[in-house]
């Protein structure tokens, strides 16, 4: 480290390198068929990769320059294991907003970030949380002062485009006291032709009185990467945090997602979304916390799984003792789509205290033959009724990221998707037509 | 131009509902078919429109003279054949005005022009006095009875099929909305148009006047005159009809 003033961080390093020599590399169960294994991972062929910075958005990855939309007020870009682009709007700037990498943000604004990095992260975690700890590189610090509300979104991007990369990846946002603001967080992968890890950490901190749009757009394409990631909103007093996750590709994807209703007052809105195809394998846990009274919290996820693909969502609500007025809801659906995919989709609820209301659903289904028929009695033919009918059911949730640049994104990728598994689903709602007839 | 069903059989779950049904529609006719409940007037709708959960054993469905017993509902639909549905699905996340556009394209080589389409859907929605804010929602979802089955006959004005089905379309309405979808009907009637309303009562008939009337049992048509039979059903009931025809067949 350069100086002495981030001296603190290498003892956190170190302390998270001692919780990862500790760790082994950990198998997920659960009870029923679910399990989710690193063993056709080859860890050890993987290593950081560095790049030299860009000068222009012009020359960024291509599933970068793909996927990025309209004008951000701030974008900062890692690749493999460097920052290879920052922008900031001037304006930004002069409102005291920081976009920087992390590494560059303990230097420059050591005190602020050493006040808030890992406060509610764990280096003994698990084995993935301490690599990230150790191991970071580059990184985002996202800072918007008190009282300042920024327009545009603040996006960041992880991208990975080469075989045999491992990412670790850092971002910490801090906002301010009555703060406003966008961020989009973007993990994009190339088409690779082999193995590279993405293991990440994402904390956010409001002070009272922020309001802040948070989306997580993941889609890592079609080669083997895997994603071990852990992300945590801690929302404070009477501040209001809408965070929407989407996962639209990835190999392989085990995240922790948490958001914390920390203080009095503290409201959330946590919208999710994902599309499983091929061998993809999605093990996702998101705890709905509610630390504190009067703290309200609105939860809805959304799947649908194509070819072989494996999704697992489960979807806990805890109220601690003394959380007293909290009201909370949860809902999960998933829709298979093709006989040879499988998931679950699991709320649960840990209530420690009286005077609440929290109550959850969950669906697992597949379409319903009675809406194909309903669209086809209209002349519409029943490729396109499923298409509509897949896309109907996702917009309830992509309406609810209140930000048409990355709806669009959205919408056109899960067309894109129902496009390429068009054979299996006809074959499969073909195959549920015909027996159907045989009944 | 016409609707022939020709000895139908129709099975579902091993359970034969239709039992050699024949009955002819033409362009520019309205039929009422009716029926106590069990009778097979739903699977016959269901069955004209092909609903794959019915299997067709025997008999022919005809129209414009093709043999449309095994096509895809959508092929049927786009051949010009229309069901308003009694429980019309609930389509999440699609507005009925997206619902409609797709719908009047399936129909057309060229998809229709915005502007068309505005005029079009402004025109039906007067006719049938729905609120312009109606079209923003999703197709059914939160829909009263009523809407339902107001959002069934928008659907028909818009298609302009040769031949609909209107499976039970008075259930469960009170007596405004009642008149509000017979008016629509009545709107839509021509000689465009034939249309076979299916009714387990006659109160809808006092406001769509059939010509031709039919009454079903256990799968067949049993019955078949003009406006004067509903009239003399309501004085006897079909457990009367019924008698008659088991002495009938005894004898």
């Amino acid at each position: 480290m350069p100086d002495n003033a981030s001296d603190w961080i290498a003892e956190r390093r170190k302390a998270a390198l001692e919780a990862y020599e500790a760790e082994p590399v950990p198998t997920w169960r659960r009870s029923g068929f679910w399990t989710t294994s690193l063993r056709n991972l080859d860890l050890d062929a993987l290593e950081p990769r560095r790049y030299e910075p860009v000068g222009s958005e012009a020359e960024l990855p291509a599933q970068v320059r793909d996927a990025l939309d309209g004008e951000p007020g701030a974008l900062i870009v890692q690749r493999g294991a460097s920052t290879i682009y920052i922008d900031v709007d001037a304006e930004l700037t002069a409102q005291g907003v920081i976009v920087m990498p992390l590494e560059q943000a303990v230097v420059e604004h050591g005190e602020l970030v050493r006040e808030h990095y890992m406060r509610r992260l764990s280096e003994t975690e698990g084995k993935f949380p301490a690599t990230t700890a150790a191991f970071w590189t580059g990184g985002v610090f996202i800072h918007v002062p008190a009282n300042v509300r920024v327009e545009k979104p603040i996006q960041s991007v992880y991208a990975i485009d080469e075989p045999g990369t491992a990412q670790y990846a850092h971002t910490l946002v801090v906002l301010g006291e009555n703060s406003e603001c966008a961020i989009r967080e973007y993990c994009l992968g190339a088409d690779i032709d082999g193995q590279a890890l993405h293991a990440g950490a994402f904390e956010l901190y409001t002070a009272p009185g922020a309001r802040a749009k948070v989306a997580h757009f993941q889609d890592w394409g079609r080669g083997e990467i895997y994603d071990i990631s852990t992300k945590r909103v801690v929302i404070a007093r009477d501040a209001f945090v809408s965070w929407v996750p989407v996962h639209l590709g990835g190999r392989l994807t085990k995240q922790t997602l948490d958001i914390i209703t920390a203080e009095k007052g503290s409201d959330m809105r946590h919208t999710g979304l994902y599309f499983t195809e091929r061998d993809e394998h999605l093990d996702l846990f998101t705890t709905d916390l509610h630390e504190a009274e009067h703290t309200t919290g609105d939860t809805v996820w959304k799947g649908a799984l194509t070819g072989e693909s494996r999704a697992s969502y489960e979807g806990l609500i805890e109220i601690v003792e003394g959380a007293q007025e909290s009201h909370t809801y949860l809902q999960t659906h998933q829709m298979l789509l093709s006989q040879r995919a499988k998931g679950d989709a699991i709320p649960s609820l840990i209530v420690k205290t009286d005077n609440v209301s929290a109550s959850h659903g969950g669906t697992v289904g597949e379409l319903d033959e009675d809406q194909i028929f309903y669209m086809m009695t209209r002349g519409i033919s029943r490729i396109d009724a499923v298409r509509t009918l897949v896309e109907g059911y996702f917009e309830e949730v992509v309406q609810r990221l209140d930000d048409p640049g990355l709806e669009t994104l959205i919408r056109r990728r899960i067309g894109e998707k129902l496009l390429a598994a068009e054979d299996q689903v006809k074959e499969f709602v073909g195959h549920r037509a015909g027996a159907a007839q045989e009944a | 131009m016409s609707l022939e069903i020709q000895n139908l059989h129709v099975r579902i779950e091993e359970r034969e509902i239709l039992r050699g049904l024949n009955l002819t529609v033409r362009k520019g006719e309205t039929h009422a078919l009716m029926g106590p409940n069990g009778s097979g007037k739903s699977t016959l709708a269901n069955t004209i429109m092909g609903n794959p959960v019915y299997e067709v054993t025997d008999g022919k469905i005809i129209f414009n003279g093709e043999d449309l017993t095994e096509a895809s509902p959508d092929e049927r639909a786009r051949s010009g054949l229309f069901m308003a549905f009694q429980y019309p699905a609930t389509i999440p996340g699609v507005s009925v005005a997206n619902f409609l556009r797709m719908a009047v394209n399936a129909k057309r080589e060229e998809p229709i022009k915005v502007k068309e389409f505005g005029k079009l859907l402004g025109e039906n929605m007067e006719l049938l006095r729905i609120d312009r804010a109606f079209t923003s929602r999703y197709l059914n979802e939160g829909f009263s009875g009523g809407e339902k089955k107001r959002a069934e006959i928008l659907q028909l004005a818009m298609l302009k099929p040769e031949i609909a089905v209107l499976d039970e379309t008075d259930s469960g309405l009170d007596i405004d909305a009642l008149r509000i979808v017979s008016d629509g009907v009545n709107a839509l009637r021509g000689p465009e148009m034939g249309s076979l309303i299916i009714t387990h009562y006659t109160r809808i008939l006092d406001y769509v006047k059939p010509e031709f009337v039919h009454i079903m049992l256990d799968g067949r048509i049993v019955r078949e005159g003009g406006p004067e039979l509903a009239t003399a059903l309501e004085d006897t009931g079909y457990d009367q009809i019924r008698e008659e025809v088991a002495a009938a067949n005894a004898g």
